[in-house]
């Protein structure tokens, strides 16, 4: 693909690029907000001291990735409870795998979840280190470097857990239930804003080349471990079967979600709305002077 | 570059097999009145010979340290959900985060006693025979009590920490040198929560006086009885593990945050009578407190806290199972021998 020509600033955007813009920095920053939410829910539960303390930190990197990402949402005049604390449930774009609740103890999930998510998030932000839009193209590299991180993580726990039978048994268990929503990760949020976002050249891969590449990736080395991953075939034979994967009812990049959505947005700006609340507290540095 | 251990192995050099060691080198134990000659700051560690005595006391004052930092943590967590702002929720996971460290570092020092492992401690923890604070033992329902802990609490812990820099146990002195320095940006985190709530609406102002009035008395009651019904007081201090007695610790709390609520705005309530002396220090009047309360939960039997306990065991036992299979590839990868790393 030729290079596409640069967006201009936040200001000089025309509605179309910054209806565009837009559609993708709420898929990022929600992905990355709830997936942190979910992740922060092992924080005092985790198997050891050690695992707890590494969760916590990567569900603060995830964190730190929203708020970048929410940051740039700022540029188009939105606050923060524009952003998270006001926005309606309804309108969150992230994707089911995001938000799913799971067991208590089911360090599985975790597992599986962030492997999933990791391998994506790493193709993706691969596809935005050369975008158009210089605003997010800056911000790529910083969280590119934690993202490896979190891949090396998730795979040697996936590694680990999947050497004894009994572990491998939940861990498939998780595969089978958190596969579907993983693929929601390559989910439009609307056919034609998503291929305005590759045209205008804000992001180097279209959705479905991302898609494939992350299957390519993540079902080989499930396989490796002696996990099954439904209706997939062969890596070659992908481009002819992967329509075959079953997508749940809920893609949430549509703004669709499951109802443990409802119940955790209401658990998160619980305290905003008790005390009434009509701004959110910055306590750091603006990103831009980081 | 430090072990990080798993918590399923023993990995300190203490335990029976380092202390026979330790005996081999030393020839003996150093008798009780050495120890009380030469207690000074950080003048022990485990290359010393230290009397069963000394080292039963020092594992009972860094497990409950240890305990207490685990259980703060568990008894905050759901408010990493509930902060009000991004960054506050970023904060408030980091503060988490450096609970559980400082308990694993603390864990660690009390270790190297050679008196019980960190699982031993863990497990102790978990059946309820393990003691930490008393404000751990109340349940935590709204934002606005965040501060009673982050702040008030915190700051009670940063007087008492800030003199075990010099306790006579040097592995539990250099762990103090890390949880001060951290324990310092919680307590700022705690202070900046509560300056909001009391610059806000006022609504939050008076929910915030409201959690205040409930949380003031266990506050004060954090340093424990008077040092006449204190049990443990007087050879933890003649060994130099504590530096400082309950009384002149909560006396110089109260000299420094009696102004600092009032600064805020909060008033402080008519029980605890406190007075003021003529030197301008505070003392309170401890006879309005409830020791029975206080005493009920150093046992354990605090319905609300024996519901943390169990809770926090439910959250570990739903996890065993990655304990057992993590030990499962440790025997196979290291046939079950001594092993240098596990998963984190």
């Amino acid at each position: 693909m030729a290079a596409a020509k640069q967006l201009p600033g936040p200001q000089d955007l025309s509605d179309d690029e910054r209806e565009a813009l837009e559609a993708l920095l709420f898929s990022l920053a929600d992905d990355e907000f709830v997936i942190a939410e979910r992740y922060t829910e092992w924080q005092v539960r985790a198997p050891t001291i050690e695992s707890d303390i590494s969760v916590a930190n990567i569900a603060q990197d995830e964190l730190g990735h929203a708020r970048l990402y929410y940051d740039l949402l700022e540029d188009f005049g939105y606050d923060e409870p524009d952003l998270i604390w006001e926005r309606d449930a309804d309108e969150w774009r992230h994707s089911t795998l995001c938000e799913l609740p799971f067991e208590e103890g089911d360090w599985a999930d975790y597992v599986v979840r962030s492997f999933l998510f990791d391998e994506a998030e790493y193709i993706r932000l691969q596809a935005l280190e050369g975008s158009s839009y210089p605003r997010l193209a800056d911000r790529i590299g910083k969280i590119m470097a934690e993202e490896k991180y979190h891949r090396e993580h998730a795979r040697s726990w996936l590694e680990r857990l999947c050497e004894d039978d009994e572990s491998r048994a939940r861990m498939q268990d998780a595969v089978d239930r958190l596969m579907p929503h993983a693929l929601t990760l390559f989910a439009p949020t609307d056919e034609d804003i998503e291929a305005r976002i590759d045209d205008l050249g804000i992001r180097t891969e279209n959705l479905l080349t991302m898609r494939e590449e992350w299957l390519d990736e993540v079902v080989p080395r499930l396989e490796s471990v002696g996990l099954h991953v439904e209706e997939a075939q062969l890596p070659e034979q992908y481009d002819v079967h992967h329509a075959d994967f079953d997508m749940p009812d809920e893609l949430g990049r549509d703004q669709s979600h499951t109802d443990a959505w409802f119940d955790l947005y209401d658990e998160f700006t619980k305290s905003y709305r008790e005390l009434g609340r009509h701004e959110a507290a910055k306590i750091m540095k603006d990103p831009d002077d980081e | 570059m430090y072990t990080r251990t798993t918590g399923i192995k023993m990995q300190s050099i203490g335990g029976p097999i380092g202390k026979w060691l330790l005996t081999i080198v030393n020839g003996r134990e150093m008798d009780i009145e050495t120890v009380k000659e030469r207690a000074g700051p950080r003048e022990f560690s485990a290359k010393d010979d230290m009397p069963e005595e000394y080292r039963k006391a020092a594992t009972r004052m860094i497990q409950f340290h240890a305990n207490s930092e685990i259980m703060g943590a568990y008894l905050e967590r759901p408010f990493i959900r509930q902060a009000p702002s991004l960054e506050r929720k970023l904060a408030f996971s980091a503060k988490t985060q450096d609970e559980l460290g400082h308990g694993q570092l603390l864990y660690r020092a009390a270790e190297s006693l050679g008196v019980k492992t960190r699982d031993e401690m863990l497990d102790e923890l978990a059946n309820g025979e393990g003691k930490f604070l008393n404000c751990f033992h109340y349940p935590m329902e709204s934002w606005v009590e965040t501060p009673m802990i982050a702040f008030f609490v915190d700051g009670a812990a940063m007087r008492r920490q800030a003199t075990l820099k010099n306790t006579s146990w040097e592995p539990y002195a250099h762990a103090m040198d890390k949880v001060c320095f951290e324990e310092g940006f919680h307590v700022k985190h705690g202070e900046a929560i509560l300056h909001e709530l009391m610059t806000g609406s006022k609504k939050e102002q008076e929910m915030t006086q409201e959690a205040f009035e409930k949380w003031w008395p266990r506050i004060i009651q954090f340093f424990g009885p008077t040092d006449k019904q204190s049990t443990h007081h007087g050879f933890a201090s003649e060994v130099g593990l504590k530096q400082m007695s309950n009384d002149e610790l909560r006396r110089a709390f109260l000299n420094s945050y009696v102004p600092k609520a009032e600064k805020y705005g909060l008033e402080i309530p008519d029980t605890p009578r406190i007075t003021k002396n003529d030197d301008g220090t505070y003392e309170v009047n401890e006879d309005d407190l409830d020791w029975d309360e206080f005493f009920q939960i150093a046992k354990n039997e605090y319905e609300p806290g024996v519901g943390q306990i169990d809770g926090r065991k439910k959250a570990q036992e739903a996890v065993a199972w990655v304990r057992e299979s993590m030990d499962k590839h440790e025997q196979t990868i290291y046939g079950g021998g001594e092993s240098p790393q596990a998963a984190d």
